[in-house]
């Protein structure tokens, strides 16, 4: 993989002083990924996606994107990226139109017809100065500055901050397409639900620890279901116990639920042959409850 | 809660207060000990109106002249700029950096949020002006200078009543507007304004009275530091501090609160016309984005264009013809001026037109003129970026971080030609309108000497503001070296033994060959644009080096 990877760092690590606010941290991205860094506030993200930017220096280590290191190669580098940062701020007196026409203007040109397509999309407002739109409002402008020149990575930090629902499942979307043209994104988030819907593979990171890596579907099918089965009568915790993969039986009344991650047939099979199955109900562990487990294991272990 | 804001209010500004405070102090020391060493029979000889100006008695002695024209002048400017910043900030400030919401989100009114604000403000400025009258004893003492015949509390009272008067005339503005920058800037006017006003006034016949209406006059005029208080100059100053806090008052609470918000400038009511939509749209919004230099001059366009108007028609065009109005007995008493005591005010010789010229407009302003631009461009050029958190995104592009610095730089160096410029063209012309017959090429040498004056300092400024990242080490920085560097050449001027060390200062090579008589001196001007080169050089490698900060 490493040879066609897209964004490629090796031992990336950022010190302020004794803060270590970034340790080693080694990651391959390849192209056409979509890359999902999670971690709560201060983990160390918006250090990492910095640093690769070039805005602030490695201690040690570096990163390469489409084969150029990032601080060397930088300039060059960012032709090919567009970039969202995180809490994004813009100039107040400018209207987007102004904000898009002077990056374009240091881009060397955009195609508006694009712009206008992706603003529309978003349902931005161009016209208004930025200093006056509400956050949400300003965070569509960034969004369309980091995709309008067609670049080949994208990195965005927290790019949903401040979306209603609708507008974020429409920048999933963008992201989905742009991806499918061998774009790379690797974004940050907070918002687990948001890096499950769009992501590829997840990056969980702590303390600016890289804890784990894993494909969005891998993370998933080790997780726990949680079944529940209302039955004709009071069942027998025992019985349910005896399945391969069940745990934590709990038994109320003629309800009986689990923890399970065995074979789904096997299960069923034990709860028809000994009751009559009124209702059934069965949800996955979102990814939510995967992060906490990940945390929590973190915390047992250190 | 209240106390918080005070505490919070106070504790963001006495750093700012306490440099501020110092080094007039060390001014002062330094002033002093340079007025013991040098003759002062040649002050008896000033003319009334000059000496007046500045803040001085007639029967002057050694600690008179320090007390009256260093605290008397920079130390009253000083302290009211420090309070008009205060005042701007305590309310508009807040409404401009959008923190009056959560700060109006606690449970405390209006009023007590601006009372805590001002209160802070008020103890700030008392602290103040007791800690310099305090120290002007210790320090008279310690140089040996007999001050027992001068009534310094007076002179301190008087201060702390006009330092009050512009600081509460800051807050009324910005609580009735919501505007730092009209509570600033129109409060500094009025400051400047009126110093120059009572100056001047009394030296005209018929409009000795006008002065009056000016604050200045009430701070000065009776000469407090000879002649005791004027209990009827400070109430009228301390009535117009009440008064101004009432409005605030009323001001604060009557109007909606601005949220973080932009101004709408008369370019986007242009713009929003239908008439005159073509033309604008091309002027403000494709043009002022189409490089980085246009952004950045567009963002300092405002203070630009007032100092250039300034320049042009205050400083340059029409003191042509007043030097005809002035009064022969003047002229004649400046005939007679020692060359040491004008070195003090720039030089010049006021018997001739290039003497007034050389006192009025390029013995300070010229140069402070061009300073205050390049100073501001430079010093917010790559912090102000920083501090806005605005620099991640553009240098999200394929711009090098030296290109952006160079493009700023750039605009820095335009505005300040642009200044000299329109600093030459007024004088020239009041020179032409006065029938002065001066030599326009000569004036054009002492503009363009003048300018790489106030580029030293500007590329300062981009120097400390490259290489932190912080707007206010820059400004602090530069403007505290151009006022040394100002203070230590005309000291140096006047007493011999510092003549070598004045080399150091860049205003040296500015006057030293009189440009406005013999012209263009190449060797200084290379000496200066040096200075800066090398200055910027720095800056580029500074900025090349370090973490972009994310925020101010």
């Amino acid at each position: 993989m490493s040879e066609e990877a897209t964004i490629q760092i090796e031992g990336l690590t950022k010190h302020y002083g004794s803060v270590k606010a970034l340790v080693g941290l080694d990651l391959e991205i390849a192209a056409g990924e979509i890359f999902g860094f999670l971690g709560p506030n201060g983990a160390g993200k918006t250090t990492c996606i910095r640093t690769i930017m070039d805005e602030i220096r490695a201690t040690a280590g570096k990163a390469t994107i489409l084969g150029l290191d990032s601080h060397d190669s930088s300039v060059e580098l960012r032709r090919d990226i567009g970039y969202l940062p995180g809490d994004l701020a813009m100039y107040p007196s400018l209207t987007g139109r102004d904000t898009i026409t002077y990056f374009a203007n240091l881009r060397g040109g955009v195609e508006w017809d694009y712009v206008e397509k992706l603003a529309e999309r978003l349902d931005a407002d161009l016209s208004k100065k930025v200093g006056d739109l509400s956050s949400g409002n300003r965070q569509k402008v960034g969004l369309i500055q980091a995709f309008m020149n067609h670049p080949k990575v994208i990195i965005m930090d927290e790019p949903s901050s401040g979306l209603d629902p609708l507008v974020q499942r429409e920048i999933q979307k963008m992201m989905r397409e742009v991806a499918a043209t061998g774009t790379t994104i690797f974004l940050s988030s907070h918002t687990l639900s948001e890096v499950q819907r769009v992501a590829d593979r997840v990056g969980i990171i702590r303390h600016g620890l890289l804890v784990a890596v894993e494909t969005v579907a891998n993370l998933r099918s080790k997780a726990m279901r949680r079944v529940e089965f209302e039955l004709d009568k009071s069942p027998d915790a025992s019985i349910f116990a005896a399945v391969a993969g069940v745990r934590d039986v709990l038994v109320e009344n003629h309800d009986v639920s689990m923890d399970f991650d065995g074979d789904m047939g096997a299960l069923l099979q034990t709860a028809d042959k000994n009751y009559t199955i009124v209702d059934i109900s069965t949800h996955e562990a979102d990814l939510e409850e995967i992060f906490l487990t990940y945390y929590r294991d973190e915390e047992a272990t250190s | 809660m209240l106390a918080n804001i005070f505490f919070k209010t106070t504790l963001d500004r006495w750093k700012g207060w306490t440099i501020a405070i110092s080094s007039l102090m060390l001014m002062f020391l330094f002033g002093m000990a340079v007025y013991r060493d040098i003759d002062l029979s040649i002050y008896q000889e000033l003319p009334e109106a000059y000496l007046s100006l500045l803040g001085l008695a007639e029967n002057i002695d050694v600690g008179g002249l320090a007390i009256g024209a260093i605290l008397g002048f920079y130390g009253a400017i000083t302290l009211a700029a420090m309070a008009i910043s205060m005042g701007a900030a305590s309310i508009a400030g807040e409404e401009r950096d959008g923190t009056m919401g959560l700060l109006l989100g606690n449970p405390k009114s209006r009023t007590q949020v601006l009372a805590a604000k001002t209160a802070s403000m008020w103890v700030i400025i008392t602290i103040g002006t007791l800690v310099i009258w305090g120290l002007v004893y210790p320090i008279s003492s310690m140089l040996g200078v007999e001050i027992s015949g001068l009534d310094v509390t007076a002179l301190m009272l008087h201060m702390y009543a006009l330092v009050l008067f512009h600081g509460f005339l800051a807050v009324a503005i910005g609580a009735w507007t919501g505007s730092k920058g009209s509570a600033s800037g129109i409060t500094a006017g009025v400051l400047v304004v009126s110093f120059f006003a009572v100056g001047f006034l009394p030296m005209l016949e018929g409009y000795e009275d006008v002065a009056k209406a000016f604050p200045w006059y009430y701070f000065n005029s009776s000469n407090p530091v000879l002649n005791g208080i004027e209990w009827g100059h400070v109430a009228a100053l301390l009535g117009g501090t009440v008064a101004f806090a009432v409005a605030a008052l009323v001001g604060v609470n009557r109007r909606d609160l601005k949220s973080q918000s932009v101004a709408v400038t008369l370019i986007d009511r242009l713009r929003a016309n239908r008439l005159t939509q073509k033309v604008t749209e091309k002027l403000a919004g494709s043009a002022r984005v189409s490089s980085i230099a246009l952004k950045t001059a567009t963002e300092h366009q405002g203070v630009f264009i007032i100092i250039s108007i300034a320049m042009f028609a205050m400083m340059g065009l029409m003191l042509g013809p007043m030097y005809g109005a002035l009064p022969p007995e003047a002229v004649n008493a400046f005939r007679d001026f020692p060359a040491e005591l004008l070195a003090l005010f720039g030089g010049g010789d006021l018997s001739t037109p290039e003497g007034w010229y050389q006192i009025e407009t390029f013995g300070m302003m010229a140069p402070a003129a061009v300073m205050i631009v390049a100073i501001a461009v430079g010093a917010k050029a790559l912090a102000g970026e920083e501090a806005r958190r605005t620099m991640g995104l553009l240098l999200a592009n394929p711009i090098s971080r030296t290109r952006v610095l160079l493009e700023k730089t750039g605009t820095m160096v335009l505005f300040s030609i642009a200044i000299g410029i329109a600093t030459w063209a007024g004088v020239s012309l009041g020179s032409a309108v006065g029938s002065l017959d001066m030599s326009v090429g000569n004036i054009a040498a002492t503009t363009l000497l003048s300018t790489l004056v106030g580029l030293t300092f500007g590329s300062l400024a981009l120097l400390l503001s490259a290489a932190t990242g912080r707007t206010r080490v820059a400004i602090f920085g530069a403007v505290g070296a151009g006022i040394v560097a100002h203070v230590l050449n005309s000291l140096a001027t006047i007493n011999e033994d510092l003549a070598g060390v004045a080399q150091i200062s860049p205003f040296y090579y500015y006057l030293n060959t009189d440009p406005l008589m013999t012209g263009m001196d190449w060797g200084n001007g290379a000496i200066l644009l040096g200075i800066s080169v090398v200055l910027i050089g720095l800056a580029v490698v500074m900025f090349q080096r370090r973490d972009l900060r994310q925020s101010g």
